[in-house]
């Protein structure tokens, strides 16, 4: 083979691409990283649902919608977080959607972001997310009238307080997220807010664990232009850890799911080792699912290629944070970031071995909140039905291509996903702020109809990512679609 | 010799970092072959958090990449820039080629 001279440079520049990987390269394609200005454009004719379906709009204008429920009238609800990443703090709020698109609100709070809410025996129950004050879990009446039931839960850092979902025992199940990204208070947590407000936080066991005594040395984003500070795992931002040394667990813990049974107020452990455990339901079989968000390039401990997973839950299991992830420990090649070191382990020993993961969804896609199918007339029976936020790249990590902004369906029994609802477009994908489209934003939450005949999805609105620590949220830019499936043409 | 060298790793890498296109068209479920199922349910596993679905997401797009089936054996055994090598112990050879089916079976645009 006899190539012109003239050509090798260009052939030895491409080869030399494999040795360092054209991520570097061609990173950047996250969907957030675009321009916008209000209003939002909505049109379902930008949205693409299988054969069969159709998608309709059902409520615009919502500022940073987190969830929806419906009452036993099938009205549905839904909760206004009252925060967005970027520190843009606004009003939770729970409303309800009129016939005719219009919001009533029916209560309004503290503690945000609400990050979700379910219907069960005449009341709605609310997840309070708690950046600010705690997490909580509400019980609140159609009426307005709030009642907590759990309070002072571990959600001031990057994760929150979420859920609810009632189990078939009749009991309420929640989750904590954690304080940090993989285990270590960073100066990513100032950038995200909370360590300024609450510099002691830090990750909270649920069981006693042991130190490997690793530390990461950062700036001091607490004392800009002091010396370079060194912090341990599950201790607070600045503070050393040595090996061998024990962290007491606590309850209420972080990185776990929990379960209230009915008229008390003390919370008991279901399973923990979670990073983010956000999106909980249960399977027509009665088992319990929950969608994890990955680890992200950020921080003192960054991880690279963590994916999102679906996990079935089960009891008193620890699902591996912060040092595994989708049940592979990640002190190997698959955890580092490119240019980097690979990760080491921050537990001596690991508490437990963690399950595999039923599905693994596309790195940063941010699966949240789910739900299954139970309707025959809507199909797909037992498959559960993932929102995807979509990316945040960079501030969690680079992208080559927008990843999520959709809602995926996974059958359980392999782990395989499909796309189910998703923007129309030829090329990569994304957010229509991105397209210049009307379709998709950002969707958080799935779910059906008491009928099972209609899924809706929550779209949480316009939220863009222009560099790391730099997002942008846009108020009144959520919205509420829905999906049914058309009626069969009749046949002559 | 230095020079067909050079050419395949050229190739390889415009393979591994050409545009990014999104998963399979909405349309028509597709119909997949017994090996060609296996595959994708390893797909899934193994190489869906990077190209969810085959499109473009933390790595390429691999739905639409004409590549013969020694290549892409090749980049999976190998590990192709930041996508780390998949060993026999991860994946054995008849799974390989279920999962080399299966993306063949997605670059066939479906509408």
């Amino acid at each position: 083979m006899r190539i012109l001279p003239s050509a090798r440079p260009l052939l030895a520049a491409c080869a030399l691409l494999l040795l360092p990987g054209c991520f570097h390269l061609f990173a950047g394609g996250g969907g957030g990283s675009t321009d916008f200005k209000p209003p939002r454009r909505v049109d379902p004719a930008d949205v693409a649902v299988p054969e069969g379906y159709r998608v309709e709009v059902v409520a615009t204008g919502l500022s940073y919608p987190t969830g929806v429920a419906f009452d036993d009238n099938g009205t549905p609800h839904v909760t206004e977080s009252g925060y967005s990443y970027g520190e843009d703090f606004a009003q939770s709020r729970l409303v309800r959607v009129e016939p005719d698109g219009r919001l009533t609100e029916v209560a309004k709070g503290e503690h945000p972001p609400w990050t979700g809410v379910t219907w069960h025996q005449g009341a709605f129950y609310v997840a309070e997310g708690g950046v600010q004050g705690g997490g909580r879990i509400v019980r609140i009446t159609p009426d307005g009238r709030t009642t907590p039931l759990v309070s002072n839960l571990p959600s001031l850092g990057d994760h929150h307080t979420n859920g609810p979902a009632v189990g078939p025992d009749g009991a309420l199940y929640f989750s904590v997220g954690t304080a940090t990204n993989s285990g270590v208070v960073g100066p990513d947590n100032a950038s995200l807010g909370w360590l300024k407000r609450n510099p002691a936080f830090h990750d909270v066991p649920c069981r006693d664990i042991t130190l490997a005594g690793v530390n990461y040395p950062s700036d001091n984003a607490l004392a800009p232009n002091t010396a370079r500070v060194q912090t341990g795992a599950f201790v607070p931002f600045g503070t050393e850890t040595k090996p061998g040394q024990v962290i007491k667990g606590a309850m209420p813990c972080g990185g776990a799911v929990f379960r209230l049974v009915p008229g008390s107020t003390a919370p008991e452990l279901v399973a923990w080792g979670f990073r983010n455990p956000f999106g909980l339901a249960f399977a027509p079989n009665g088992r319990l699912y929950v969608t994890e968000n990955g680890h992200d390039v950020r921080g003192s401990r960054p991880l690279f290629g963590a994916a999102d997973y679906l996990w079935e839950v089960e009891q008193g299991a620890w699902y591996g944070f912060p040092d595994f992830a989708g049940g592979k420990p990640v002190d190997q090649e698959w955890f580092k970031v490119p240019g980097g070191e690979v990760p080491k382990r921050v537990l001596q020993q690991p508490p437990g071995t963690p399950p595999q993961p039923v599905a693994v969804f596309g790195v940063h896609s941010s699966s949240n909140r789910l739900d299954f199918s139970r309707g025959p007339d809507f199909g797909h029976v037992g498959e559960a039905f993932v929102a995807q936020f979509g990316d945040q790249s960079p501030d969690t990590g680079e992208t080559m291509a927008p990843v999520g902004y959709k809602v995926v369906r996974v059958d359980v029994s392999n782990g395989v996903i499909e796309d189910f609802v998703a923007n129309k477009d030829k090329g990569s994908g994304g957010p229509a702020s991105r397209l210049g489209k009307a379709g998709l934003e950002r969707p958080i939450d799935a779910r059906f109809d008491p009928s099972g005949k209609a899924l809706y999805i929550v779209d949480f609105g316009v939220m863009l990512v222009k560099a790391k620590g730099v997002i942008i949220p846009f108020e009144k830019t959520g919205v509420l679609w829905r999906i049914t499936r058309a009626a069969p043409e009749a046949k002559p | 010799m230095r020079a067909t060298v050079l050419a395949a790793l050229a190739v390889l890498a415009l393979a591994a970092c050409g545009p990014a296109r999104r998963g399979p068209a909405f349309g028509a479920p597709r119909q997949f072959t017994e090996q060609e199922q296996e595959g994708r349910v390893l797909f899934m596993r193994h190489c869906n958090q990077c190209h969810p679905g085959g499109a473009g997401g933390l790595g390429p797009s691999i739905n639409n990449k004409p590549l013969p089936a020694l290549a892409m054996r090749t980049q999976i055994r190998q590990g192709v820039g930041a996508m780390p090598a998949f060993t026999d112990e991860m994946l054995n050879d008849t799974q390989v080629d279920a999962i080399v089916a299966y993306l063949n079976e997605l670059q066939e645009e479906k509408d």
